[in-house]
């Protein structure tokens, strides 16, 4: 990924050295990872919002109103997946690494996976459990 | 003074009788209602129109509630959707994982549920619409 801007979903106050959160839904905040030619050229934090039963759609919203075109997780489900793809946000997966920073890197440098649909999580998609 | 928006949803059931309390409850709070009697008709009315909400029944005949929401949730993830089930609790999360559902609805649900699901709908649209615009 050369220009553009990732959005990871973070423990605590976030940051490049901050660990990702488990759930993209439950997290704490959202690290914004800004990336020209390459390079990151800025980091920043935005708080998530309230996290309720079927609000799959929320986080979604609001990463598209923040021109987010990448976003990394642990797992996801199928829903917010597609919520995802409609609003041209490209979903990265990295199950085994919390470090925020290494999979960044991965990421710009082309040597992530993108999540393809039967690794959503849960029983309805089928796929496996990644949370 | 903010108008109030009319909500749209579609009622997914081969058993009119089994959800005439329900859409009762649910068109006594400015909900706007539509019926589809399988799955695949359901489908189909969800790509011509404009719903906030689907609510699904337990099987569809010709596929199941589970199996339809998959497939809204496919070309329609912003569609919010609810399903009837007979499941337990834990047993119906388990099954629907990652299915985003907003509620789980009994067998026969009254008009005490419908109120319960527009509570939950209104507030799921409200923070969506917060966050699309943050």
């Amino acid at each position: 990924m050369k220009n553009g801007r990732i959005a990871v979903p973070s423990n605590g106050k976030g940051g490049l050295d901050a660990t990702r959160s488990g759930h993209f839904g439950h997290c704490d905040v959202f690290t914004f990872i800004d990336v020209e030619n390459g390079e990151i050229k800025k980091v920043s934090t935005i708080q998530n919002q309230e996290h309720v039963q079927g609000g799959c759609m929320v986080p979604v919203n609001l990463l598209a109103s923040h021109n987010v075109k990448a976003l990394v997780v642990g797992g996801i489900g199928m829903r917010p997946l597609m919520g995802f793809k409609q609003a041209g946000i490209d979903v990265y997966h990295d199950s085994q690494r919390t470090e925020i920073k290494p999979v960044v890197e991965d990421l710009i440098a082309g040597k992530l996976h993108q999540i393809s649909d039967d690794q959503v999580c849960g029983g309805g998609g089928g796929g496996m459990n990644l949370k | 003074m903010r108008e109030q928006k009319i909500i749209n949803i579609l009622l997914a059931s081969r058993d009119k009788t089994s959800m005439a309390a329900f859409k009762a409850g649910l068109e006594e709070n400015q909900v706007q209602t539509a019926w589809a009697e399988t799955g695949s008709n359901a489908i189909a009315r969800l790509t011509e129109g404009n719903f906030d909400l689907v609510v699904t029944d337990e099987n569809l005949g010709d596929m199941t509630g589970l199996e339809f929401i998959e497939k809204v949730i496919s070309t329609k993830p912003m569609v919010n959707c609810a399903a009837v089930s007979s499941l337990l609790p834990a047993d119906f999360h388990e099954a629907s994982e990652g299915l985003g559902i907003l509620m789980q609805l009994p067998v026969r649900p009254d008009q005490e549920q419908a109120e319960k699901l527009l509570r939950q709908l209104k507030n799921i649209l409200n923070l969506t619409e917060q966050a699309a615009a943050d």
